[in-house]
């Protein structure tokens, strides 16, 4: 009973990974079927289930990564959402922080709120900050805008109101009231959903789960169903965008926290190759259909941002600058991410320059050259017509790549246009599509006073594999690193994390109020509402790993620095009761938080100023049971193409068309120059002509500059 | 030396997040709300000759601040900079700009060589003073802004001049936030002394000041072929603030820009003569806005960098608002900076008029409440309330956006409620506040504050009550500002610019302006004027009085026979 299976959907291809219970790993590649995302994750399983002869019962556990949620936001295809605020403070999603996210641009568009204001109403009802009453919820009047918002036909609410972070039953009472007036709207009320202080940031949070809340439950739903006629009842687990998973039913009601589901599992995957190798700095590079996405291993460790912008036209999580769009205060994998990916369409501006991207073709109508209906070129067509990708059937036969279509869209759309052959405008693309990508490459590096040169690139993703040499160079890596299952390493990646949960409290203590015990009733709370949650989802106490942290700040600072009380990384729920906070924990808890900022800002602040504990929060762990995995032993049938041993790919203007050297990842041996295409059934990873690569122990192909 | 086009990117790059680094470490230690949660401050980097080469995306208007600092500091102290000195200044007429911006300025070695500067420049709640908070427009003289310090070693050579830490400690009103915000300035010098040293340990010092130096003269370049690529041409402009901070008025600010080659020039004669209150702009501060407006008209992405100054020639002549001399009192100044930018804006939209703005809201409002709380506690809660924009030649101005002046942001309402006896009871747009025109003005905010406990003291810097931003093209002004103060005895209007006392239980109104629209408001089209109704960002009435749109008070759909009418074009008449 122990074969897994990780499901990784991103806008143009759908991975499956399987995991027998011998260890080995079987994979499939299809093209994603949207709007219906669950029939290709279908599909795919079905298929592996037959191809490994695996009854569904025998599953133990489905891990899967979706981006159906954060499409929905950028997009801007959610549900008619509501939000109901305090009254007086309809405004306070539109109005934001006020700030802009750069000076000096006078054309800078803030973007729409996904509530428009005649959907955000008021309440009459307002508590304290010291969660005195000072005017009750007007029952009455909550009824006459349920009535409203049943004649607007709202599809989902969100109800924020000041001070309910702390001071809860405002909120409680209008949801009761709501759960009885609109039977079937799902409300998400901000103190579920983000217990923290900050009304802007709460709103915005709560009114994005509230958004995508519809699209993200009916699609869990309809996939479950699906996973049920394979007769798989295993749990279905969504990653979440820290980079743990979550069962599927508190991802349909929390769905703000699987928003960057996808991105997360391929920077997970990535810091499990890098562990291995042991290698401390990473730059990790993921190409998929649609967007590029990087970002930073550091001293291994994973870069983390506590609140991100969801829509921001590069997201990276811990820049200085807010305000690009609606700011989820939710923990996330830091990524940068630019809209240039395989599919992103090519085409040539009313001034006759040629862009690359955002637009994609995605899985349909796809690239030219996968014959599915797409005319305009992409960059995956440039990338055939370079002789990159190789022609004829890819991933097991689900397409089939068409050079002759590949070389129309680029002549029609670009070459001629322009008045050029169709290898430089082929050239002209990929290059294009490569500066757009290096812009959040130096988003996670250079901009932060990072010297890539110290760093090791790690592409995957479909397309990664073709650019990341080439991106590297420019960059300034030395060395590059594609991993086994290239495309798939997503899926890959859900199988190496476990379920996690977070609880988080909202105080202010300082002076004698910040005691042990006041700590130790705090975490005993948290810990009991995760142990619950556990147990409900049928793991044992003993199974797990909890560890906490406090928010802490000098007072007066409106700041926080986030501190470990923990010794020891992830004790069981036994250990933190036989030993609870004593007045040491405090004083170590002082003692780590002066230091921290001491090395974070060069001071210690005045002496005399108190600490001051803003939040305390439990994260709860449990094993992932995913042990060794060798990937290597992957077991599918390996389609190697139509077995040419050469390919004429072109590597620019000085080197021209070259007959190539094709090989297989398994066929790489010794130190081999380039120029080389290493295809395999998930990618192709072009090693350009003034590098050398090789294969490591691990099976990872290794690019180095001479 | 020469240096690669990688390193001396990395080089560049690195500078600037750099100056994003400082910027970080400085909000997150600062204590006092203007701080922390305004963002009123900035850090930069300069070169060992005190020439900017990187500024943090902090306040654009403190951009020109830095030369004339860092001159009188070398006037000053020559050769007598060292290791482990540490600077301090906050006198408008040494080099600052006025009482309540600190600048913290230390200089970095590499082995004994100066080869930078770190600096930072805070605006600080309280600095003594006549009232609460410091800067009050009634204030007449510099001497009643607050505590001065022109240049002065805050550290030598890594040790405390605790004679002026003292010194500080005994004039200002809270002086543990005063010193914590000094802190954070220090905190951010730090950081960006160690990000020099982390580039000169990667680079080696000469590539190091190659680079930095090479990132002026890139600027320079850039901003020159910008300048260049416009059409040569002069263009004059004139605004106004309502009054002078005591009742009189109203200010003019009056700039002619001439363009020649790749060189500008903007000159302020005709400008108001110095006043009596508190708006007294230094020429630096000037010279800042004026640099600011260009960055923003510019169309290439240039660097923060001293190279912005070169091209540009500003004239001003001493003894004006817009050029103060002894003894004018400046703490306020704030808004004739942002009066500058909407002369000078004004002013480019004569030779550039596809990429100025119509004016936005004016600037911040400053509302500080000074006073006890229950524990006897002394608080000042300071706010600083932002901002609007005018529309644009091809789109609406954003509703509820800081100025591009500064980039600041609000207070949130829980913090401030959790830290002060203030209750805020509403906070939110205001329909019909902005310009008409092809492009609507963005809406003016509005904000109320309940004081909860004892008496406090109340400064409000407002304006743009009587001269409303200006709309461009036939677009119309933005509504005007208002202030009001209710009472047991009903409401009182009170003037744009004021000290005065509230009581527990009253409650202030401040409503910002709304931004200037941009063209004729009958040819904006009519669904988004039926848009604007649906939301309540206009009534029917101001569609039809406006706009000539008549758009149906049920399904907000736009009555298409009706509207045709309405704009005089009834169909047939063609």
């Amino acid at each position: 009973m122990t074969t897994r299976i990780g499901a990784d959907v991103g806008g143009t291809f759908t991975d499956v990974v399987l995991i027998d219970d011998k260890g080995a790993v079987w994979t499939h590649k299809v093209l994603s079927s949207p709007p219906n995302f669950q029939q290709a994750v279908l599909d795919a399983t079905g298929h592996l289930l037959r191809e490994t002869n695996t009854p569904g019962d025998m599953v133990s556990a489905v891990a899967h990564g979706t981006t159906v949620a954060t499409n929905a936001v950028l997009e801007h295809r959610g549900a008619h959402t509501a939000l109901l605020t305090t009254r007086g403070f309809r405004d306070v999603l539109e109005l934001r922080r006020i700030r802009a996210p750069q000076m000096y641009d006078l054309f800078w568009e803030k973007p729409a709120p996904l509530v428009e204001r005649y959907l955000r109403l008021e309440v009459n009802e307002r508590m304290g900050a010291n969660g005195e009453e000072l005017e009750p919820v007007d029952e009455s009047q909550v009824r006459e805008l349920a009535a409203q918002l049943r004649a607007e036909n709202v599809e989902s609410v969100a109800v924020c109101l000041l001070h309910s972070y702390a001071f809860p039953q405002h909120e409680k009472q209008i949801g009761k009231l709501l759960a009885e007036l609109l039977p079937g709207v799902p409300v998400s009320l901000s103190h579920e959903i983000l217990p923290e202080r900050l009304e802007y940031e709460r709103t915005a949070t709560t009114v994005v789960n509230a958004y995508v809340r519809p699209i993200m439950s009916g699609y869990l739903a309809e996939l479950r169903g699906g996973l049920g006629a394979q007769s798989i009842e295993a749990p279905l687990l969504i990653m979440q965008s820290a980079g743990g998973l979550t069962p599927e039913q508190d991802a349909a009601v929390r769905p703000v926290y699987v928003l960057e589901s996808g991105p997360a599992a391929g920077v997970l995957a990535a810091g499990f190759i890098a562990g291995q190798l042991g290698l401390p700095n990473v730059i990790t590079l993921d190409v998929g259909g649609t967007t590029a996405k990087a970002s930073l291993i550091e001293e291994g460790r994973i870069a983390y941002s506590p609140e991100y912008e969801v829509g921001a036209n590069l997201s990276a999580g811990n820049r200085l600058v807010g305000g690009g769009a609606d700011r989820i205060r939710a923990p996330s994998i830091d990524i940068a991410e630019v809209g240039s990916g395989g599919g992103s369409i090519a085409a040539l501006d009313r001034a006759g320059g040629l862009r690359v991207g955002p637009q994609s073709a995605g899985a349909l109508p796809g690239p030219a050259c996968y014959g599915r209906g797409g005319v305009e070129p992409t960059v995956t067509d440039a990338n055939v017509v370079l002789g990159y990708i190789r022609e004829g059937k890819l991933a097991n036969g689900g397409v089939s790549v068409d050079m002759e279509a590949a070389r129309r869209a680029i002549y029609d759309y670009i070459a001629k246009p322009l008045g050029m052959d169709v290898l430089t405008a082929a050239e002209g693309v990929h290059r294009i599509a490569n500066a757009r990508t290096m812009r959040a490459l130096r988003a996670v590096s250079t901009e932060r006073g990072r010297d890539p040169r110290e760093f090791v690139l790690m592409g995957f993703g479909g397309s990664g594999p073709v650019h990341a040499a080439g991106l590297a160079y420019e960059l300034g890596n030395r060395r590059v690193i594609v991993p086994p299952l290239p495309g798939l390493f997503s899926a890959f990646g859900l199988l190496v994390s476990g379920v996690e949960h977070h609880a988080v409290r909202s105080c202010l203590l300082s002076g004698d109020a910040l005691n042990a015990h006041a700590l130790q009733t705090i975490r005993q709370e948290l810990q009991a509402q995760l142990l619950t949650q556990f147990q409900h989802e049928g793991f044992r106490a003993d199974e797990l790993n909890l560890t906490c942290a406090v928010d802490v700040r000098f007072l007066g600072q409106a700041s926080e620095i986030r501190i470990l009380l923990d010794t020891v990384m992830g004790a069981t729920a036994q250990e933190w009761d036989a030993a609870p906070f004593t007045e040491n924990t405090i004083k170590a808890l002082y003692a780590a938080f002066v230091s921290e900022h001491e090395r974070l800002y060069g001071h210690r602040s005045d002496k005399d100023n108190l600490m001051q504990v803003i939040a305390v929060r439990v994260v709860g762990r449990a094993h992932s049971g995913a042990g060794t995995i060798d990937l290597n032993t992957r077991a599918s049938s390996n389609a190697s193409g139509n077995g040419n041993k050469t390919r004429r790919a072109y590597f620019g203007a000085r080197v021209g068309v070259a007959d190539t050297p094709v090989i297989t990842r398994s066929a790489l041996s010794g130190t081999m120059p380039g120029p080389l295409l290493i295809d395999e059934y998930d990618s192709t990873t072009v090693v350009p002509p003034q590098a050398k690569a090789k294969r490591d122990e691990l099976g990872n192909i290794v690019i180095e500059f001479a | 030396m020469s240096v690669d086009l990688i390193t001396r990117e990395i080089v560049q790059h690195a500078l600037a997040a750099a100056g994003d680094e400082m910027a970080v470490a400085l909000y997150r230690t600062a204590y006092s709300t203007i701080v922390r949660d305004c963002l009123d401050y900035s850090t930069s980097l300069t070169n060992a000759e005190g020439e900017m080469i990187a500024q943090g995306v902090t306040i654009p208007f403190h951009l020109g601040a830095v030369p004339s600092a860092m001159e009188t500091l070398f006037k000053k102290f020559g050769d007598d900079i060292n290791p482990g000195d540490v600077f301090i200044l906050n006198d408008p007429f040494d080099g600052g700009m006025h009482i309540p911006d600190i600048f913290i300025v230390q200089p970095i070695f590499w082995e004994d060589r100066r080869v930078a500067f770190a600096v930072s420049t805070a605006h600080h709640l309280d600095l003594g003073g006549r009232l609460p908070g410091s800067s009050a427009c009634d204030n007449t003289e510099i001497f009643q802004d607050g505590f001065r310090m022109p240049w002065l070693k805050l550290y030598r050579e890594g040790v405390a001049d605790e004679a002026i830490f003292t010194l500080l400690r005994a004039n200002v009103r809270l002086p543990h936030l005063t010193l914590g915000d000094i802190y954070a300035q220090l905190a951010a010098c730090h950081i960006g002394e160690r990000a020099i040293h982390d580039l000169i340990r990667r680079y080696g010092v000469e590539t190091f000041i190659t680079c930095a130096n090479d990132s002026i003269a890139y600027t320079e370049r850039l901003l020159r072929a910008e300048i260049a690529s416009w059409k040569d041409g002069s263009s004059s402009f004139t605004d106004y603030m309502d009054n002078d901070g005591l009742g009189g008025g109203p200010v003019k600010i009056h700039v002619t820009i001439t363009k020649k080659g790749d060189g500008l020039t903007a000159d302020f004669t005709g400008s108001s003569p110095q006043i009596r209150g508190a708006m007294n702009s230094t020429l630096s501060f000037t010279a800042s806005v004026v640099a600011m407006c260009v960055r923003a008209v510019a169309q290439q992405d240039i660097p923060n960098t001293a190279g912005m100054f070169k091209p540009l020639t500003i004239i001003a002549p001493p003894g004006t608002v817009v050029n103060c001399v002894m003894p004018a009192a400046s703490s306020m100044r704030g808004v004739t900076g942002f009066r500058v930018g909407d002369t000078v804006f004004g002013a480019l939209s004569g030779l550039l008029p596809d990429r100025v703005l119509a004016a936005g809201e004016g600037g911040n409002t400053l509302v500080i409440i000074g006073g006890q709380r229950a524990d006897e506690s002394r608080y000042i809660f300071y706010e600083l309330m932002a901002g609007t924009w005018g529309a644009r030649p091809d789109r609406d101005g954003n509703d509820g956006l800081c100025n591009p002046g500064n980039v600041a942001a609000n207070i949130p309402i829980e913090q401030a409620e959790t830290e002060y006896p203030v209750r805020v009871e509403r906070y939110g747009y205001v329909p019909d506040t902005g310009g008409a025109g092809k492009y609507r003005g963005g809406l003016a905010i509005e904000r109320e504050w309940r004081l909860l406990h004892g008496e406090a003291h109340l400064a409000i810097r407002s304006d743009r009550r009587e001269y409303a931003p200006y709309g461009l093209f036939g677009g119309k002004s933005g509504r005007g500002t208002i202030n009001i103060l209710k009472h047991e005895d009903g409401d009182e209007v009170l003037p744009t610019m004021i000290s005065t006392s509230i009581k527990a239980g009253e409650l202030i109104y401040h409503r910002l302006a709304g931004g200037g629209g941009f063209g004729d408001p009958f040819a904006r089209a009519t669904e988004l004027v039926a848009r604007d109704c649906k939301n309540g960002k206009i009534s029917m009435d101001a569609a039809r009085r406006e706009y000539g749109v008549v758009v149906n008070e049920k399904t907000f759909e736009v009555d298409e026979a009706a509207t045709a009418h309405a704009r005089g074009n009834p169909p047939g008449a063609s």
